[in-house]
């Protein structure tokens, strides 16, 4: 199959460039159906580089100023996380195809590509040049909703993934003084300062609890398609980063573990759906990371199906939210409610979405979630299981429900509107079908995973799987109706819930404010003594020597001549003498 | 809940709706919690008459995954609303009132 597509001229083409450098034609094409169709046309070039090599392999090596740069590396762990992401930019070029923005299609591709080039990198060097082109490249998806807040939201997001870089870079290049090697690869360890600097790089875009506000911060403000785009690459990028050169590190364990829990608590009282979506994003890296702290076959295998299905449902379900931003004018909780009424597509897309990220039997987060599970459960780490079992029933209550009950159901508040464009409901029905296609046909799935014989070791629709997971799930609906039965479950409400991001946002900017002004407050204190003692000699000096002062008035210039010149050989006696 | 009523006579409804329009009946709120209840129970009885293998012990006890999706959902609720909400929630505006921030 793979040699049937083997196209010996292409083989050191990694399927990043094409899409790359059609953001950068884009960027000079005028015509907006010629910049749709390039968006189009080049994930389906990356998909023909996908299946080109004819074995695993390093390709595209590049010399350059001494350094060697692998730009395609291509093996199982690579190859899964490149097709999604190729998936995922076709599926979201033709969910953009309604916005004429010049720059967002640009960007948008630039960025898609990076993350390419980034997950077929095989050294850190080049994944380090790939790692600064999806920041700077993705910034402009939030900058494109051209409002203020998206502005300054993005400059926080930059400055964030700007030092991700940075810590990416000094890592490598202190591991390299050390080791001589730039090797990006399972020999990377947090017990060296090069290695834990380019954990922390790592740590930042995945968003590990307390590095994760960009997230939160950033996604909600982007553009209705730069949402979409983004929830796709920049985190999965970094749990790939992980699953690359951390794996089966024991703290990803824990990090993950608390990264699955606290974004439930935010997430529901939450009013902004995009925000909820954000938090939820959160809570399932959190899965993935678990599984790669975890770091057997197993847990592999669950982290790179979890990440695959997850760019899907979590693209669809930040789709219909972006349908409905579109045609209401908001995702505020508050603000929606009966919805099915106006856009009974887009709810059932949203419904498809919500089963899935809720892991139902038939979709795919129900085969995806169950290795991580087993394999957490299997190593022995059952707090950790517990804590996951816990985040699973989260997720149902604010992805599961919160998402899809409050804009399509819950109060109709009278909205009228036209249901999605066509290119959106066919880029939902796309990332809808494949949900089911994953869950139902998960052997397509595991096969192609990292391991696929421990994977097609592991079956998933066990009668006991089956019966555990309903339960979990119809105990937690049972329990949201009972507490919207007794008003237990709270009316959403316009407004904001700080988080970690207070720290910088409110204390952090306000104790430099603090420090600034207590600093002006200073240099013109010093400046008044300053000027205050100038003054004052200045005032004696003027006393002493000007025309009308004291040595003027009461000394005749001969004598202060003669004086001067007695001095001054002085000064030429000590200097002759000097040794 | 809107008056189905009204609704029918509602002509900016989608016609693909039209014959789902009973979601919104207020008699389907309590039904919910019949069917979800019922189906809860259902599900949790299975493990009487069958024993599940578990990789955790615990998760072998009689309704475990049933009670557990109850008690996560309550707790994600009730910490949710009581806890961040009461000591994290601001208004609405509490980033963008801020002068420097405008």
């Amino acid at each position: 199959m793979i040699e049937a597509f083997h196209i010996e001229a292409l083989a050191q083409v990694s399927p990043a460039w094409p899409v790359i450098i059609g953001g950068l034609i884009a960027a000079i094409i005028p015509n907006f159906t010629l910049r749709k169709a390039l968006a189009l046309v080049v994930p389906v070039l990356a998909l023909v580089l996908w299946f080109n090599p004819a074995a695993p392999g390093t390709y595209g090596i590049i010399e350059f100023g001494g350094f060697t740069l692998e730009t395609f590396r291509y093996d199982p762990l690579s190859r899964i996380w490149g097709l999604v992401f190729i998936i995922a930019a076709f599926i979201n070029a033709i969910y953009g195809l309604h916005e004429k923005d010049r720059l967002a299609d640009t960007m948008g591709m630039i960025y898609a590509g990076a993350g390419l080039g980034a997950v077929f990198a095989g050294d850190l060097l080049t994944l380090f040049f790939f790692w600064e082109l999806t920041a700077i490249s993705s910034v402009f998806l939030i900058w494109g909703a051209r409002n203020n807040a998206a502005y300054k939201a993005g400059l926080r997001y930059l400055a964030i993934h700007i030092l991700s870089g940075v810590l990416l870079l000094a890592g490598a290049v202190i591991r390299a003084s050390e080791t001589g090697s730039w090797a990006f690869d399972e020999t990377l360890t947090i017990e060296t300062t090069g290695g834990f600097l380019i954990f922390l790089a790592f740590g930042i875009k995945c968003a590990f609890p307390l590095l994760h506000n960009w997230l939160q911060d950033a996604y909600p403000k982007a553009t209705i398609t730069g949402a979409v785009v983004l929830s796709a690459f920049t985190t999965k990028l970094a749990v790939y980063a992980l699953a690359r050169g951390y794996a089966g590190t024991d703290i990803l364990i824990y990090i993950g573990a608390v990264m699955t829990a606290f974004p439930v608590f935010f997430a529901v009282v939450e009013n902004d759906l995009r925000k909820v979506l954000a938090y939820s994003l959160n809570n399932q890296l959190g899965f993935m990371v678990v599984g790669v702290g975890v770091g057997t076959e197993l847990a592999l295998n669950g982290a790179a199906a979890h990440a695959f299905v997850h760019i899907i449902y979590k693209a669809l379900l930040f789709m219909s939210m972006g349908a409905v931003l579109l045609r209401v004018g908001t995702v505020k909780a508050s603000e929606l409610g009966g919805l099915f009424k106006s856009m009974p597509a887009t709810a059932v897309f949203c419904l498809i979405g919500a089963a899935s990220i809720s892991a139902f039997p038939l979709f795919s987060g129900f085969v995806a979630k169950a290795l991580t599970l087993a394999a957490v459960a299997q190593e022995g780490h059952v707090i950790i299981w517990f804590v996951l079992i816990f985040a699973s029933a989260g997720v149902l209550e604010h992805s599961g429900i919160k998402i899809p009950y409050f804009a399509f159901f819950a109060h109709d508040r009278g909205l009228r509107v036209r249901e999605a464009p066509a290119n959106m409901l066919i880029a939902m029905f796309l990332a809808a079908a494949l949900c089911l296609w994953f869950g139902i046909f998960y052997g397509n799935l595991y096969e192609m995973l990292p391991f696929p014989e421990a994977a097609l070791y592991y079956e998933p629709y066990t009668f006991d799987h089956i019966v555990g997971q309903m339960q979990l799930l119809l105990g937690a609906m049972f329990a949201f109706t009972l507490l919207v039965r007794f008003g237990l479950y709270p009316e959403e409400k316009r407004s904001e819930n700080v988080d970690f991001d207070w720290t910088y946002r409110r204390f952090g900017d306000g104790a430099l404010r603090w420090i600034w002004a207590m600093m002006d407050r200073l240099t013109a204190a010093i400046g008044n003594v300053i000027n205050a003692v100038g003054r004052k000699l200045g005032g004696r000096m003027f006393e002493a020597f000007s025309p009308i002062g004291a040595l003027s008035r009461d000394i005749p210039s001969g004598l202060l001549a003669i004086w001067t010149s007695a001095l001054l050989a002085v000064v030429l006696l000590i200097a002759y003498l000097a040794p | 809940m809107s008056d189905p009523s009204k609704d029918k006579s509602d002509e900016l409804i989608h016609p693909v709706a039209r014959p789902f329009l009973w979601l919104d009946a207020p008699w389907l709120k309590s039904a919910m919690i019949w069917v979800f209840g019922v189906l809860a129970l259902a599900f949790a009885a299975v493990d009487l008459f069958h024993h599940r293998h578990e990789y955790v012990p615990f998760a072998e006890t009689y309704g475990f995954y049933a009670w557990w999706g109850f008690a996560s959902f309550v707790a994600a609720v009730m910490i949710g609303w009581f806890g961040i909400r009461k000591f994290l929630g601001r208004e609405e505006n509490f980033w963008d009132k801020e002068s420097h921030d405008d």
